[in-house]
């Protein structure tokens, strides 16, 4: 589902190179959830960013389903973002003027979806997330946990193959971080690819394989669970 | 989506009250100053008669001796001698003309019923209404044997009808032009004028005349020019036949040509004309020198709109440009500082076109109320010029089409201040601000 080759990001001011992402190899099945970790400045969120083609990578391949994300546009990378890949931040990142139902609906209208299939999906996701009854509320108004199973709901409004998810539970207490993890890996269970990438030890061990990143390379990967042949690592 | 892009507009101005009213109010000052002035200058510049301004022609004649010289652009005159005035009315020609001349009277009831006052008059041959499409509410034009005759009668506007009659019908009543005694034939609607065109000898931006009387009457009862009477030579005026013989300048003359043949005959009329009077001592030129000039050839002859009012113009839009300046400096702090938020709409699947086209139509909805706005201020400018000088009562107006033009120059200007910080913020990096926000 997911193939980088040789995947390198350079950022370059007049006096220094730094190479976030070097020689970055990883293949991704279908349906598996992985968790990303690393020492901080190690390049997680530099992949996850590349990953979900919100930042343009310097060197080597990176295959979508097959699609060669490198020779796309501007305009044919938001398509396929918007298409197939879901986000979840650490700062639930939800837009404050807008209520719960209208946050859900961002990704939707940029898909072009009419109106009445939007609500539907709306509905059912805040119902997957628990927050039906708030659908008017502003984000401000919820909890941080409440918050990111919002984030949750909108990534999930659109169907995507494909969660990415940058320390989702960073920003919670122990116990909504757990039942926010609880709510991924039923999503996962339901057929979601995730990439999760997370400080927390105890989380990170919940997902099916771990691969850390190291100086901006994968420099290890751990199989808790599932199997073998789904996992690829440099 | 546009409709999507219009309610998100409308959330960022009142998530921004203030910082909007400020652009809103900086755009409608702008607005406002710059239509003020392109309001007087477009209606200076405009067609007065648009369905025939390519029809009429004032005529210029070179009666001058060689050596002699005008104050006009090509030293022509810019008036006609009597003498040339009534030949050319008189001509056995088949195109319609008017001979005018600006007076005025004491007008009054010679009763106690309504205060005499004092009015300015059109001395005018019968074409004219027909010429310069004066529409008749009742009556009409007087005969062309009153008119040969010299008979005391007057076309009169329908708000001296009014005044002098309480009605607007006052076809068959007589009133008094100092002591003539002249019955009304018809009654026009108010001849409403923006440039005098027909006389801008007398000033361009007069009102019009509301009373008219026969041609004929300027011999007939001796009645003098109220405008300029302009002489190159000198001669004696004793007695007012003298004025009428004299070589002065104080009447003005129109013709009505269709088409380009008979242009050419009229022409050709002149020339003889010239050619004849030339054998009677007059017209010494050596070469006949006449010149015909269309209205908005008139118009621009006489610099009607001169320098200082494009001068008005382009500093009025220079206004603009500081007021749009300002705009572009709070839109670049208000758009920039909503990146993030256009970071998470990229990362859910916003092209960069997307974004860019959201910001333009918040930029084009702050044009537009800023063009209403403008509007107001424009109207509340106008006021004020036309309170300051009543020579602007009908100039310092805004028509449809310049109430029509301040929304969309108001929105096109908004867009050009808010490119540069709508291109800025769709090409932000949306990673930049994820992990920040």
């Amino acid at each position: 589902m997911l193939k980088m080759n040789n995947i390198s990001k350079m950022y370059q001011t007049e006096m220094v190179q730094t190479h976030a992402l070097r020689d970055f190899n990883l293949n991704v099945e279908e349906g598996e959830f992985i968790a990303v970790t690393g020492p901080s400045g190690s390049g997680k969120t530099t992949f996850l960013n590349i990953a979900g083609m919100l930042e343009p990578f310097t060197g080597g391949e990176y295959l979508l389903d097959g699609i060669d994300v490198g020779k796309l546009n501007d305009n044919q990378r938001a398509d396929l973002r918007n298409q197939k890949i879901g986000f979840i931040f650490q700062g639930f990142n939800l837009i404050p003027d807008l209520n719960l139902y209208e946050n859900v609906e961002v990704p939707l209208r940029y898909r072009g979806i009419k109106a009445a299939e939007r609500k539907r999906r709306i509905e059912q996701c805040l119902e997957q997330v628990g927050l039906a009854s708030r659908a008017k509320h502003l984000p401000q108004q919820l909890s941080g946990g409440q918050q990111q199973r919002v984030a949750i709901a909108r990534a999930l409004a659109g169907e995507p193959r494909f969660l990415l998810a940058d320390e989702p539970t960073g920003n919670l207490d122990s116990l909504m971080a757990r039942q926010v993890m609880e709510l991924l890996e039923q999503i996962n269970r339901d057929g979601a690819t995730i990439i999760m990438v997370t400080h927390d030890a105890e989380l990170a061990r919940r997902a099916p394989r771990n691969i850390q990143v190291v100086d901006g390379q994968l420099a290890d990967f751990t199989l808790y669970q599932g199997n073998p042949n789904m996992v690829v690592g440099a | 989506m546009f409709s999507h892009y219009i309610d998100l507009s409308w959330r960022s101005f009142k998530r921004t009250p203030l910082v909007s009213l400020l652009m809103v109010i900086a755009i409608g000052v702008g607005i406002g100053i710059t239509m003020t002035s392109l309001s007087v200058y477009h209606m200076m510049s405009m067609d007065p008669i648009p369905e025939k301004s390519d029809k009429l022609f004032a005529v210029q004649l070179q009666s001058m001796d060689e050596g002699e010289s005008w104050w006009s652009p090509d030293s022509m005159p810019y008036q006609l001698t009597y003498r040339d005035t009534e030949n050319l009315l008189n001509a056995d020609l088949p195109f319609k003309r008017a001979a005018l001349m600006k007076t005025g009277f004491s007008v009054h009831l010679n009763s106690d019923k309504v205060k005499p006052f004092l009015e300015q008059t059109r001395v005018a041959s019968r074409d004219a209404f027909d010429m310069f499409n004066l529409p008749f509410i009742n009556g009409g034009v007087w005969s062309k044997e009153q008119e040969s005759s010299a008979a005391p009668v007057a076309v009169i506007s329908q708000s001296i009808s009014k005044k002098l009659f309480g009605t607007s019908n006052s076809v068959g009543e007589t009133f008094y032009l100092d002591d003539l005694s002249v019955r009304v034939v018809g009654v026009i609607e108010d001849w409403k004028l923006h440039i005098k065109y027909f006389d801008l000898n007398n000033g361009s931006f007069n009102k019009p005349e509301h009373i008219f009387i026969p041609f004929s009457l300027i011999k007939a009862n001796e009645i003098d020019t109220w405008g300029n009477t302009n002489g190159w030579k000198h001669e004696p005026v004793k007695v007012f036949n003298d004025k009428l013989q004299s070589e002065k300048f104080w009447l003005q003359f129109w013709v009505e040509l269709n088409n380009a043949s008979e242009k050419r005959v009229f022409e050709a009329y002149l020339e003889n004309y010239i050619a004849e009077e030339k054998k009677a001592g007059r017209f010494t030129r050596e070469k006949a020198e006449y010149k015909l000039r269309d209205v908005n050839q008139w118009i621009s002859y006489w610099e009607v709109v001169n320098e200082d009012n494009k001068i008005m113009v382009a500093l009025s839009f220079m206004f603009l440009a500081v007021c749009l300046a300002n705009i572009l400096g709070l839109l670049l702090a208000k758009f920039l500082r909503r990146a993030p938020e256009v970071g998470v709409r990229r990362a859910l699947g916003a092209s960069k076109k997307q974004v860019f086209f959201q910001h333009i139509v918040e930029v084009g909805m702050l044009g537009l109320f800023g063009g209403v706005i403008g509007i107001i201020v424009a109207q509340v400018g106008l006021f004020g010029i036309r309170q300051s000088l009543s020579y602007y009562d009908a100039l310092a107006n805004m028509d449809i089409s310049m109430l029509m033009t301040a929304p969309l120059i108001a929105i096109s200007a908004c867009i050009i201040a808010g490119l540069y910080p709508a291109w800025l913020v769709c090409n932000t990096t949306p990673a930049t601000y994820l992990k920040t926000q």
